[in-house]
């Protein structure tokens, strides 16, 4: 029986449109969403424990209203769920979350811990081998594929010049790209048994380790430099690509 | 006297542009505040590239050599920066953005209980720590970020800042390392899958993009023509590595490489977000879409609505004319 948790987070929707005022980000529609990376490393796990059986526990960190996105890895088909409540509105950075994650699976068995690989918002990717590091865990990141074989897991991993097959024993932690699968929606019946579903919550308050703490400081937020309108060409296809041509010569010396 | 240390990637004997770029920032950063600039190379033979180091300045060259460098192994890798920490005693790390380093960034800093700054598009260096800006929500928008203490472990995006040659007689110092295989924890089964593109897509200063509108082996065909010809680097879009129409090593946007070439073109993109992501600090943007709508046309700095199929011979034949005239 295979036991894997996996570490969901909740994430503001990067699609929606969003502003900045006086250094902070206002999001209008305020939708929050489960992180795409972890739905991936979620629907893997589900995928793996159902072709070889076992269990899957889903694990968030973040505050009270973040309860919805756990409920959301229950409906997909996790088995049970813990909730380790962090205090509303105050921005923690990776090591904080991983030093969190990090007391609460001292003292716990497992075989796999998933993450993604790194989080939609900010895209830091830090966590993860946070977690490995402070557990003690064997690790491999950006996994695109993933095969159990006698506990072990086949860790296919995207590096920078190519794909590496990375044997990971257990326990240890693999963190997920979104290119590995198409993470599936709840159907009707799984919301309905999400809500029978075991959630233990955790007050982040009553964990307790050297590593849980910030050290980095989130300054601010600023408009990127705005590129310089372009312009847009539009007629006889090979005009065009004269036209075009000769500006990438002529006016931009790129030839 | 402080010290600031870049981890120098070598690919296929090739030291890889991007760490140059970071190197040439610590360099800067060194000389305003009076300070070292360090780099460390960890390779089979790491020897071999200090010649190519030389011209890039830095006070002392730091080399660390293990047959397991030949491939990029995470336990070994850790075990190497942490001496080469412990032996030179840097205020910051700095690294260029790899798949590489982001293997490895979290751990380092966990493991030295210090802080990382993931991804930098720019960062400052003063005696209390680093700080800096990186792209967040999507590279929609820029956050401003600051970390104190040391050391400090950096990443930088590729096209962030230039290599630059300058005068000096590295040092050169070898750091001895050795590995005991029974602590490995993984194994490295193979190497699924190889790029074979002798231009590397994250460094390449022309990047040709192919996306959904490049449909058979006559589009693909058109796409290689025209890289040959502007000796560029070929990427591709989300749902042109997911096809497996091309090489997941090809994929340029939030889930894959960054590029920041001098010249990007875009054809039968239509300029998603987590695309856009990927290349949206291109010097200058060309897009080919018979899609007037699409959203690449709002970042690009030459828009050609037109069908690729027909708008890609001419050009090709143009960008000929003008290189042989």
């Amino acid at each position: 029986m295979i036991h894997f948790y996996v570490c969901l987070k909740q994430v503001p929707d990067v699609y929606a449109p969003l502003q900045i005022k006086d250094g902070e980000l206002i999001q209008d529609s305020g939708r929050m969403v489960l992180n795409a990376y972890d739905a991936s490393a979620l629907e893997e796990a589900l995928v793996l424990t159902e072709k070889h059986g076992g269990k899957v526990t889903a694990v968030l960190a973040g505050p009270e209203k973040a309860k919805e996105t756990l409920r959301k890895g229950l409906a997909m088909g996790a088995d049970e769920g813990v909730h380790i409540v962090t205090e509303e509105g105050s921005a923690y950075d990776s090591l904080y979350y991983a030093g969190l994650l990090a007391a609460f699976f001292r003292d716990k068995e497992y075989h796999f811990i998933s993450c993604g690989k790194q989080s939609q918002d900010t895209d830091a990717g830090l966590t993860g081998s946070m977690l490995a590091q402070l557990l003690e865990l064997p690790y491999a990141t950006n996994a695109v594929g993933l095969t159990l074989e006698d506990n072990r897991l086949l860790v296919k991993r995207q590096g920078d010049h190519g794909q590496e097959m990375i044997e990971l024993p257990s326990p240890g932690l693999v963190t997920c790209s979104n290119d590995m699968n198409e993470p599936r929606i709840p159907s009707l019946k799984g919301i309905m048994q999400s809500k029978k579903k075991p959630v233990e919550t955790i007050q982040a308050s009553s964990l307790t380790g050297d590593g849980i703490r910030s050290v980095t400081t989130l300054l601010g937020y600023e408009e990127k430099p705005k590129r310089e309108p372009g312009q847009k060409f539009e007629g006889d296809p090979e005009e065009l690509a004269i036209t075009i041509a000769g500006l990438l010569d002529s006016k931009e010396n790129l030839m | 006297m402080s010290t600031l240390l870049t981890y120098i990637a070598v690919h296929d004997g090739k030291i890889k542009r991007s760490s140059l770029e970071v190197l040439s920032r610590c360099n800067e950063l060194a000389a305003e505040l009076g300070w070292e600039s360090v780099a460390l190379v960890l390779q089979p033979d790491a020897t071999k590239a200090i010649e190519g180091l030389k011209p890039y300045g830095p006070a002392k060259i730091y080399t660390m050599s293990h047959p397991h460098f030949h491939q990029h192994l995470t336990t070994p890798l850790l075990r190497a920066i942490g001496h080469a920490v412990k032996e030179i005693q840097p205020r910051v790390v700095a690294f260029a953005s790899t798949e590489g380093s982001k293997d490895l960034l979290g751990a380092l800093s966990a493991a030295h209980g210090s802080a990382a700054l993931p991804d930098m598009s720019e960062f400052s260096i003063d005696t209390e720590g680093v700080s800096g800006k990186r792209p967040v929500m999507a590279a929609k928008i820029l956050s401003s970020v600051r970390a104190d203490g040391s050391p400090v472990f950096v990443s930088v995006r590729s096209g962030s800042y230039n290599p630059e040659e300058r005068e000096g007689e590295a040092a050169v110092q070898e750091l001895s390392f050795s590995f005991n295989d029974a602590d490995l924890r993984t194994t490295l089964r193979e190497i699924v899958t190889a790029t074979s593109d002798k231009i590397d897509l994250s460094e390449a200063e022309t990047v040709i993009a192919a996306g959904r509108g490049v449909k058979d082996e006559e589009g693909r065909a058109l796409i290689r023509e025209l890289a040959d010809v502007l000796q560029a680097g070929v990427g591709a879009s989300r749902a042109l590595t997911e096809a497996g129409i091309y090489d997941p090593s090809l994929q340029i946007g939030q889930t894959g490489k960054v590029v920041s070439p001098q010249l990007y073109i875009g054809v039968g993109i239509s300029g998603a977000i987590q695309h856009v992501a990927g290349m949206s600090n291109s010097k200058v943007i060309v897009a080919i879409n018979k899609d007037p709508d699409a959203p690449i046309f709002e970042i690009a700095d030459y828009g050609i609505v037109g069908d690729l199929y027909k708008v890609l011979p001419p050009f090709i034949d143009e960008i000929r004319r003008i290189k042989s005239a």
